[in-house]
């Protein structure tokens, strides 16, 4: 199972994801590190850039409003989709099936802690690194908050690499021994895939709306409904439309007040 | 939290206005005491502290130890609450739920508008809350006036929710991956998406984690591929 290849191909992951990962707190913060971007730029260097799409869009949904508030630390998803999509690509080189598709990420629930633990550890290490700096005598204090920021960068990404090389080879085996196990394990995974939208949505929905039925959500329903029975129109302008559709809503909801 | 990342921008500064040794390290440790706001926001205050910091060097100000340690300690809490409120609350949901409506229906370039979406906003406000923090030497007021953050932080939710209704709408035309084998009429599929959705909602109200709730699907997905319903 663990050849040359799978070695290199882990080393690899690491090596991108750890990169990658700075992007979430430590330097830019661009949303590189977002799943949306983060797991389709793995699974494209694994060769296999839908498993990445799909797990990047239903982890993004899920976790997208978990958000850093003060000194919370949020689970970390760009581990989570980095280590979801690679577990997939890996396992399935031809193109991860449905199934494998939804087991991926439901594996990527149990890095949550890890990458929670770990994310923790690192930034209460960090503000250490500052009371180093403080203590630093004389002239010596300018270089010693440069280096401090400095390791503090390389503490992140190594961070990364450390919880990918651990994660991924775990993710790979429990992802073989799902591959043997029942049909109805397997199918119960294709419908747990085709049901998470409606979860990532809902998630999504619980954390923008206080209402129950919220009128801008019925809003883009009808639209797009109507757009796509009545005039066929395409994914991307119907998309555009309830954009369009939920700004007159707020427009007109103004205009009342 | 952010104090080594605050007081590594302003070394650069703070060399090129205080050549005296002493002076230079009592404004740099000065810097390096607690510091946390919203990353973006601390663009302003970073800008803000420059320019106190020029005020002070050049004696156009009396500026005591406390002014930009002040400063830093009456801004960092608000400006935290509202960028975390915008950036992490609505410009970042509205963006990633955009892109997802693309995915569900295969467009592959939806990280790319997601990336492209999200930072037009980000860079560019960054940049400019850098000058006008610098400009305006920290008057939080007249941002407030300049940018309505909490006006645009509920229209992006509220375009958010849309583009969300039109997803489920869709359901029919979803990627073959989500797709469904149930021998249902588009608006009736549609119809169960909304309900579902507004169920798991009601639900997700009384409370739990996300952890829990796809832990919480995926035994219901085994249960019901055992019963043989699926």
């Amino acid at each position: 199972m663990f050849d040359l290849h799978m070695v290199l191909a882990i080393t690899g992951v690491a090596l991108v994801g750890g990169l990658i990962g700075l992007d979430r707190t430590a330097a830019g913060q661009f949303m590189i590190s977002q799943p949306i971007v983060a797991a389709p730029l793995a699974g494209w260097l694994l060769g296999d850039a839908t498993a990445g799409l799909i797990i990047g869009a239903m982890l993004e949904l899920i976790w997208v409003l978990d958000m850093p508030i003060g000194s919370f630390v949020p689970a970390n998803a760009t581990v989570s989709a980095v280590t979801a999509t690679a577990v997939a690509a890996l396992t399935s080189p031809g193109g991860a099936p449905r199934s494998v598709l939804g087991f991926c990420i439901l594996l990527s629930v149990g890095t949550v802690p890890f990458t929670m633990m770990a994310d923790t550890y690192v930034r209460t290490w960090n503000s250490r690194l500052l009371d180093a700096a403080h203590a630093a005598d004389g002239a010596d204090v300018a270089r010693s908050l440069s280096r401090a920021h400095l390791t503090g960068l390389l503490a992140f990404f190594l961070k990364s690499v450390v919880l990918y090389v651990l994660l991924l080879p775990a993710g790979l085996v429990a992802a073989a021994l799902f591959l043997r196990s029942p049909d109805r394990v397997r199918v119960s995974m294709e419908l747990f895939l085709m049901l998470l939208p409606l979860l990532g949505a809902a998630l999504v929905v619980r954390r923008l709306s206080i209402s129950a039925l919220d009128p801008f959500l019925l809003t883009g329903f009808i639209t797009a409904g109507l757009l796509a029975m009545v005039l066929h129109l395409h994914a991307v302008m119907i998309t555009l439309l309830t954009v369009v559709a939920g700004w007159l809503g707020v427009r007109y909801r103004e205009h009342r007040s | 939290m952010q104090s080594l990342g605050f007081s590594y921008a302003l070394l650069p500064v703070l060399k090129k206005l205080y050549p005296d040794r002493d002076e230079f390290e009592a404004r740099l440790r000065l810097h390096m005491e607690y510091f946390n706001t919203q990353p973006y926001l601390a663009s302003f205050i970073l800008g803000a502290v420059v320019r106190l910091e020029e005020d002070r060097a050049a004696g156009r100000a009396s500026l005591s130890a406390i002014d930009a340690a002040g400063l830093k300690a009456a801004l960092m809490a608000p400006l935290g609450a509202l960028g975390d409120s915008f950036f992490w609350g609505s410009l970042k949901p509205l963006a990633a739920v955009i892109a997802v409506a693309l995915v569900m229906t295969g467009v592959w370039w939806a990280p790319v508008l997601f990336l492209a979406l999200y930072n037009l906003w980000h860079v560019g406000l960054r940049l400019s809350l850098l000058f006008w923090g610098y400009g305006s030497s920290g008057d939080a007021m007249a941002l407030m006036e300049r940018y309505s953050f909490t006006k645009m932080a509920r229209l992006f939710k509220a375009i958010s929710l849309s583009v969300l209704g039109g997803i489920l709408a869709g359901i029919s035309g979803w990627r073959p991956e989500f797709a469904s084998n149930l021998p249902l009429p588009g608006p009736v599929m549609a119809g169960a998406a909304l309900a579902c959705t507004l169920i798991i909602v009601a639900v997700l109200r009384r409370g739990g984690s996300p952890i829990k709730f796809m832990l919480g699907l995926a035994l219901f997905c085994l249960a019901l591929a055992y019963a043989g319903v699926v």
